[in-house]
């Protein structure tokens, strides 16, 4: 376990390096600069810029310089942004989305695994019809669709709800429902086809064989192997809800990091591309990594070496 | 030419009626801002999203009244002129102090110019001290890092003089723009970069000061106490909440949760212009237009550039497909500069143009520059940036010149960044553009075609036009210089380097019961007499 830990530590290593070279690789590429604005500035203060940033020295240098100081956890001053560094908008946005993407998920989970498992114990009947129908909404009506309209009902018509912010947990409200419509879909089917997948098979036949309540072959015998898929994909999907949507926190004017990174790339705010890239890779590289150590817990089968 | 709808030099929303605050309202609104300011160091930015931040926390040497949008002295008591319109005196008013109570004198001002004058800065605006003040570009350029030679002195605490290169009578209106407004010395250099960052080290001069600073939330603005005319400040606080949504905002107008907003989603444009109190219109000073390649060839010619601007039908596009408030363009200066009572744009011509689109006339000239119904003409690409409103206008634009010119049109889009490397390089051949000028002078404007500035993105290059505006730019007599710039104006804009489509109005949402505020026509929102009534 201890060598397999190492590899996994080295590979993760190499993945976000290769990531951050890519990234830098393919920014640079990309016509523009940071400087581009709808005002043209005169040469001398482009200079002064490019002086000011080093953005004179060759790529392999700054490409380097970068890395070194994302070693420092220092992910360099924003070019868009005077006298902000990237460091202030994870450190101030973070928080923000972190905190949606986490309530989200527990609102994700506790929707979503008991539809799929109601879905699938019922299958064919008309619960499992009606739980399916909701989820393919869910997954195809696009979530700014579903966040303007909850925001119409339930703060412009009835004005229960905040219209923007998170000043207050009320404002959790809204986004967590828009920004967890598809996840809830997507897990609630994939629980439901992985649970009805298991319930087919021979052990469990066994398991109702031995006489035993239908409580504990489900839950004791089935759920286990048919959260094996669900758990592989929510490692992604945990990385993303805390990672944030860039639509969510714009339609609810949340002060997230989304619009930072999204921005970023129109803007060509090169250290802040980097930055929030690299970010956004560890935690996802981590979430798949905590993912499969997840799954020696549920399955003892699966061993690592 | 139609007259731009009464146009006043600036709107103020006034109701003098009662002039003062009601006891009861609570002083405090929200303003909704549709993007995050890239900054909000005075001297740096150029950022019009900030200027909600900066006029109101700042103030200069001038500023603007909020009644008659005039220009008058901001923290300057008074000022002369010498005789040959080169030395500004200004007169400081007495105990001025910084939002953090200590004393701030006309040395603040001198730092001021210093810090934008030095390269370190990048200071957005840098060229308005460079090309004005004498000595500065020499300093910024480094020829010199003597600074006394820059003519920027305060000769004791309470007189700022100002030298010019040359006359410029408009020098005062670009003493108004927050480039110019005052910075504290202290804690620029004990904060660096950082002293934006904070609400305990933004220290400023103007009716209120920065009381907190949530990133990529809101700014938060309280009266400053210490403001020479705080007696007048009525706001207590002033939230500015960044919304980029605007189907968002403006839910948050409508359902009360915020005071005002800055712009108006386009599909909503029609219903609140006929149905909310709160919707307020006033006249921008900028200019739409799209611009030609005037460098290669079709739009080398000045036949096929004048055969485009006669073949759109302007009242087509601003009526039925953006439905908005504006007037027709023929030139690229937008009314609103005035000179005893008589506006730039009285005295300028429509070029043989109209509000419609003339067919005949613009077949007419098509087939003069050799391309008879069209005929062997190439294939134009409309570029544009992605943006919803400018799309409509790409597609509209299209559909008329392909189907007025018998020519085929092709629309091409980019991101920002790529698209204005292109235009910045001539890389296109008829590009979206616009300009809104930066003080309420034709100077902002008449650079745009200059050979050689860094603004002039058409490859338009006329040493007649050049030699007017220099000529201009330095005329003492304001009423004579404004006939050479009209001339500068005339000679342009009859070889059509633009196609010019409308001048840009402002519109914005603020709830009836705040008053008293003024919507400069660059945009810029003062408060410093604004207050909720009853």
């Amino acid at each position: 376990m201890g060598k397999y830990l190492v590899k996994r530590a080295i590979m993760m290593a190499v993945t976000l390096f290769m990531i951050a070279l890519l990234t830098f690789s393919l920014m640079h590429i990309v016509p523009g600069g940071p400087f581009t604005s709808d005002k043209q500035v005169s040469q001398a203060v482009l200079d002064a810029m490019t002086k000011k940033y080093n953005l004179d020295d060759p790529l392999w240098k700054q490409f380097f310089d970068y890395i070194g100081g994302v070693l420092r956890f220092d992910f360099g001053p924003s070019y868009k942004y005077q006298g902000k560094t990237v460091n202030d908008f994870i450190v101030n946005g973070m928080p923000y989305t972190a905190t949606l993407g986490m309530v989200t998920l527990v609102f994700v989970l506790l929707i979503s695994i008991p539809m799929g498992i109601v879905a699938a114990l019922k299958n064919g009947r008309w619960q499992d019809m009606v739980l399916m129908t909701v989820a393919t909404f869910g997954v195809t009506i696009p979530s700014f669709v579903i966040a303007t309209g909850l925001m119409y009902i339930f703060s412009y018509k009835l004005g229960w709800l905040p219209t923007y912010g998170v000043d207050s947990w009320k404002g959790y409200i809204l986004p967590m429902i828009a920004m967890g419509g598809y996840s809830i879909s997507f897990l609630a089917r994939l629980m439901r086809s992985s649970l009805l997948e298991v319930m087919g098979q021979d052990y469990i036949r066994t398991a109702r064989a031995k006489g035993i309540s239908e409580f504990r072959v489900v839950w004791k015998h089935a759920l286990r192997n048919a959260l094996i898929p669900v758990i592989t994909v929510l490692g992604p999907t945990i990385a993303n809800l805390l990672t944030g949507s860039f639509v969510i926190e714009k339609i609810f004017a949340i002060p997230g990091i989304g619009g930072y990174f999204v921005n970023s790339v129109t803007q060509r705010d090169y250290t802040t591309i980097m930055g929030m890239t690299i970010f956004y890779a560890a935690i996802l590289i981590a979430m798949i990594f905590i993912v499969d150590l997840f799954y020696c817990l549920i399955d003892p089968r699966i061993k690592y070496e | 030419m139609k007259k731009f709808l009464s146009l006043v030099l600036a709107v103020s929303m006034l109701l003098t009626l009662c002039s003062f605050a009601s006891a009861d309202a609570v002083q405090e609104i929200t303003y909704s801002l549709y993007s995050e300011p890239d900054g909000i160091d005075p001297s740096i930015t150029n950022n019009s999203f900030a200027s909600a931040v900066l006029a109101n926390c700042f103030e200069g040497l001038m500023t603007y009244d909020i009644e008659t949008g005039a220009l008058i002295c901001g923290e300057a008591a008074d000022y002369t002129v010498s005789d040959d319109g080169t030395v500004y005196t200004f007169t400081l008013r007495e105990g001025l102090k910084w939002s953090d109570g200590t004393t701030h004198d006309a040395n603040d001002y001198v730092y001021t110019v210093k810090r934008i004058l030095t390269p370190e800065t990048a200071a957005k605006y840098v060229s308005l001290a460079t090309d004005y003040i004498a000595g500065a570009a020499e300093y910024y350029a480094g020829e010199t890092t003597d600074f006394d030679t820059v003519g920027i002195k305060a000769p004791d605490a309470n007189t700022v003089v100002i030298t010019l290169k040359a006359p410029a009578p408009y020098f005062p209106a670009i003493l108004a723009m927050w480039t110019f407004a005052p910075v504290q010395q202290a804690t620029v250099e004990a904060n660096g970069d950082r002293w934006t960052a904070s609400a305990d080290t933004y220290v400023s001069n103007g009716p209120f000061h920065m009381a907190e600073i949530n990133m990529g939330e809101s700014f938060v603005l309280v009266k400053n106490d210490n403001y020479y005319a705080a007696d007048s400040v009525k706001l207590e606080k002033v939230t500015l909440r960044f919304i980029t949504d605007n189907g968002t905002a403006l839910m948050a107008y409508e359902s009360g949760e915020i005071d005002g907003m800055n712009t108006v989603p386009a599909s909503d444009y029609a219903r609140l212009k006929a149905n909310d109190p709160g919707f307020v219109v006033s006249p921008s000073y900028g200019t739409t237009y799209w611009e030609f390649n005037c460098s290669k060839a079709p739009f080398d010619n000045v036949l096929v550039r004048k055969a485009f601007n006669l073949a759109i039908d302007r009242t087509a596009l601003i009526e039925d497909v953006l439905q908005t408030d504006a007037e027709p363009a023929f030139s690229f200066i937008a009314p609103g500069y005035v000179v005893d009572g008589e506006d730039f744009v009285d005295a300028i011509g429509d070029f043989d143009l109209s509000d419609e689109a003339d067919v005949e006339a613009a077949q007419a000239c098509l087939a003069e520059a050799g391309y008879p119904n069209g005929e062997g003409f190439p294939e134009v690409t409309l570029y544009y940036y992605s943006s919803d409103t400018v799309k409509l206008v790409a597609e509209a634009l299209a559909e008329m010149l392909s189907s007025n010119l018998n020519i085929s049109v092709k629309i091409d889009v980019a991101d920002w960044a790529v698209y204005y490397d292109d235009i910045v390089n001539l890389n296109y051949e008829l590009g979206a553009m616009g300009w809104s000028g930066d003080y309420l002078h034709p100077m902002t404007y008449l650079p745009l075609l200059k050979t050689g500035d860094p603004n002039n993105n058409v490859g338009y290059s006329n040493p007649e036009y050049d030699a007017l505006v220099e000529q201009a730019a330095s005329m003492t007599d304001a009423k004579a210089a404004m006939e050479v710039m009209r001339e500068a104006d005339t000679l342009a804009s009859s070889d059509y380097p633009f196609l010019n489509l409308y001048y840009k109005s402002n519109t914005t949402m603020m709830n009836p019961k705040v008053q008293s505020f003024l919507i400069d026509p660059t945009g810029i929102l003062y408060l410093r007499t604004a207050f909720v009534a009853e």
